[in-house]
């Protein structure tokens, strides 16, 4: 039997104000390291068949540590089904691997299949995800479809093209709204109206403008420089002395604006999408700062690398608590409402395959 | 009789109702406001204990039970998930933790010192020679008309590069279609490289810089040495078996921590090439003896480009991070084999 949702779908969702529930992670490094080295071992001694297991228990162990109005969300995969993912994807793989190396010719129609078969692995792999996550028992379903994905991708990939990547934010923004929107918690549909489309593109382009800009200046600054000492570099003259060390210096500029631009645009859309987002009588608030992640990312990574990897767990757990602690779900009713969808199972977890090729629209 | 509270969800709407459950040898009994329910304990289906996580109770028709009282549940239900109950209880001691570091730590040393060069060699034995020598055309067509020009010796001295070459392949029955590439590949310097399948490549610039012919076979014994063993094949599989590696044991850190791996990575894969070379410099002088050369050609050629090499990069050269094993040493062993 299916109870219809109190709420009346997503046109009910108020603005007003309601109760706030920040949302709460309270798992801790120490526990969850434990876990994680146990079924890294386990994973070694079974040959990689425990891995499948292992993956369901760490995620197990992040969703029940995660809480809204104190009642934890579940995750429900089984893992045969995730294990076969997985070997589906480890033979793709090797596929892949295989023919880029033996007949590279022909890889051109590797990437058009990568082209067909990516929206087919992403589609699947999100209403994996959201069948197989529950909260107070009650599923959240995904009701996107390969064709409106395909097309997705087709259509402003062209557009990407054509505009030289210029238009790679609007088919990012495009694929974001589509995942939003196809999902539901129960039978109430989420709801991302236009309005988060402004605030989610802005970031792209003010990283464009600061770029051009700062390529200026480093360009005048360089030709200021050899001017000053004297235009060493004659044909076939020795290389000055100073060159190693300012290409060095170009190389660690670069990687360190890649990663202040990662980290911006990552805060700014995520807190875009989730301050637009609604469900039902719930919205949400996402305070994410872009300094914030930057410190995050880079003590992480940091910390990953002198601890050779151990410090894995503890930046996961790290990460995840700074998100937490950034969101909230305002409620202008009860979340009691929501009425169970009548469930249709999805088998094979696309998202191993998906996770392979690093395909990801997650936000 | 075991009692706890709990929340009931009746499965059809996310309504969360607190009750009290007892329980029973066979059965357990929930009570909360409008509620009253018995559910033989057969029909119960209970979650693995992951951490201090909530433990879920599945009831029959979709309904749900979700309580923090995990003695309970233990008490309860003894017996259920045996296997995952025991990795449960490993998870909770930092002594089966440190265990578990040391098991991981002590696999990843001997996968990337042997077992990943085991396992690309052992790969390496399962694909066809045919599969190789398109791999080595297909390299071949990139270096053609780009890097590389036909070469711009006189047509005796190509000639007699063909017959040194042919007495070093002449009787090796291991299949590959053995031919010597005179090129005239300017960007690359004095430099023979080695194709999968079986093409060697040998530069105008090499050829003028060896003092005799003799050095110029230990050059290409070298070489024949990477295809016999089919190196280029098995740095490929390396390769992919280190990213793998890499990609199992952090592949759940955040997308930019992974990035910590790359530099490590980077690092083991010149330490596996030096070892293949190594690997070839022992075939050069095995096959040099055989044909009746002395290996110390092998050491002249090497002194010979590691000049040639320092005066065309005008500086030291830098072993650490070379693909080649360190010159001293390699001459060294030339020196001292059979």
């Amino acid at each position: 039997m299916v109870v219809p949702s109190t709420y009346g779908g997503a046109a009910a969702n108020a603005a007003g104000p309601g109760k706030r529930h920040p949302v709460e992670f309270s798992a801790s490094a120490g526990e969850y390291f434990r876990i994680w080295i146990v079924n890294l071992a386990l994973t070694i001694v079974t040959l990689g068949i425990y891995s499948a297991w292992a993956k369901v228990r760490k995620r197990r162990y992040f969703y029940g540590h995660t809480r809204i109005d104190g009642e934890s969300f579940e995750y429900r995969a089984n893992p045969i089904a995730i294990l076969k993912g997985r070997l589906i994807a480890v033979a793709l793989f090797a596929a892949f691997y295989a023919i880029s190396h033996f007949a590279p010719l022909y890889i051109w129609a590797l990437y058009l299949l990568l082209l067909f078969a990516g929206p087919w692995l992403v589609v699947r792999s999100l209403a994996f995800n959201a069948y197989n996550t529950a909260y107070r028992n009650v599923r959240f379903a995904f009701s996107g479809t390969y064709r409106t994905c395909l097309g997705l991708v087709l259509g402003y990939g062209l557009l990407t093209v054509v505009t030289f990547g210029l238009g790679f934010p609007f088919l990012r923004r495009r694929l974001i709204q589509f995942a939003a929107e196809s999902h539901s918690y129960g039978t109430t549909r989420f709801a991302l109206p236009e309005g988060f489309k402004k605030p989610f593109i802005r970031p792209y382009f003010v990283v464009i403008g600061v770029s051009i800009l700062l390529g200026v200046v480093l360009v005048a600054f360089f030709a200021a420089v050899s001017v000053i000492a004297g235009a060493p570099a004659k044909a076939g003259a020795d290389k000055p002395g100073w060159m190693p060390t300012a290409i060095i210096a170009g190389v660690v500029v670069f990687y360190a604006f890649l990663f202040l631009q990662v980290a911006y645009i990552r805060a700014r859309t995520v807190n875009a999408v989730w301050n637009h987002l609604s469900v039902g009588p719930l919205r949400f608030e996402s305070a994410l700062r872009a300094r914030d992640l930057i410190w995050l990312y880079f003590s992480n990574f940091v910390a990953v690398v002198l601890t050779v990897g151990l410090a894995t767990p503890w930046a996961a757990v790290r990460a995840m608590r700074y998100r937490a602690s950034k969101t909230t779900v305002i409620a202008s009713d009860t979340l009691d409402g929501f009425a169970q969808a009548e469930a249709q199972r999805v088998s094979v977890a696309g998202e191993e395959v998906a996770d392979f090729f690093d395909i990801d629209i997650a936000l | 009789m075991i009692e706890f509270e709990a929340a009931y969800y009746d499965g059809r709407t996310s309504a969360r109702k607190p009750v009290r459950v007892r329980g029973y040898t066979l059965a357990i009994q929930i009570v909360g406001e409008g509620l009253r329910l018995d559910v033989p304990l057969a029909k119960v289906h209970v979650d693995p204990p992951v951490g201090g996580t909530r433990r879920a109770l599945h009831l029959p028709d979709g309904a749900q039970l979700q309580t923090d009282d995990h003695a309970a549940v233990e008490a309860l239900f003894p017996r259920a998930h045996l296997l995952e109950g025991w990795v449960h209880r490993l998870e909770r001691h930092w002594l089966y933790a440190l265990a578990a570091i040391a098991l991981v730590a002590a696999f990843t040393w001997w996968s990337v010192v042997d077992g990943l060069p085991l396992a690309a060699k052992v790969a390496a034995g399962f694909v066809p020679v045919t599969w190789e020598e398109k791999l080595g055309e297909q390299t071949l067509g990139f270096f053609e008309g780009k890097l590389c020009r036909p070469s711009a010796l006189d047509a005796a001295r190509q000639q007699a590069l063909q017959r040194r070459f042919a007495r070093l392949t002449a009787g090796l029955t291991d299949g590959y279609a053995y031919r010597l590439l005179p090129r005239d590949c300017r960007a690359v310097g004095a430099n023979a490289f080695a194709l999968p399948g079986g093409a060697v490549v040998i530069t105008d610039a090499l050829v003028k810089l060896a003092q005799s012919d003799d050095q110029i076979s230990a050059v290409l014994a070298h070489e024949i040495g990477h295809v016999r063993h089919r190196h280029g094949l098995r740095m490929a599989l390396q390769a992919a078996g280190l990213a793998a590696l890499a990609a199992a044991l952090f592949g759940d850190a955040t997308s930019i921590t992974s990035l910590a791996t790359t530099l490590p990575v980077a690092l083991l894969q010149s330490g596996y090439s030096r070892e293949l070379e190594a690997e070839a410099d022992d075939y050069a002088f095995q096959r040099l003896t055989e044909i009746g050369l002395s290996p110390k050609a092998f050491a002249e050629i090497i002194l010979l480009l590691e000049k040639d090499h320092k005066s065309r990069s005008g500086g030291e050269s830098k072993d650490y991070f070379s693909t080649h094993p360190a010159t001293a040493k390699r001459i060294q062993r030339a020196l001292s084999a059979p």
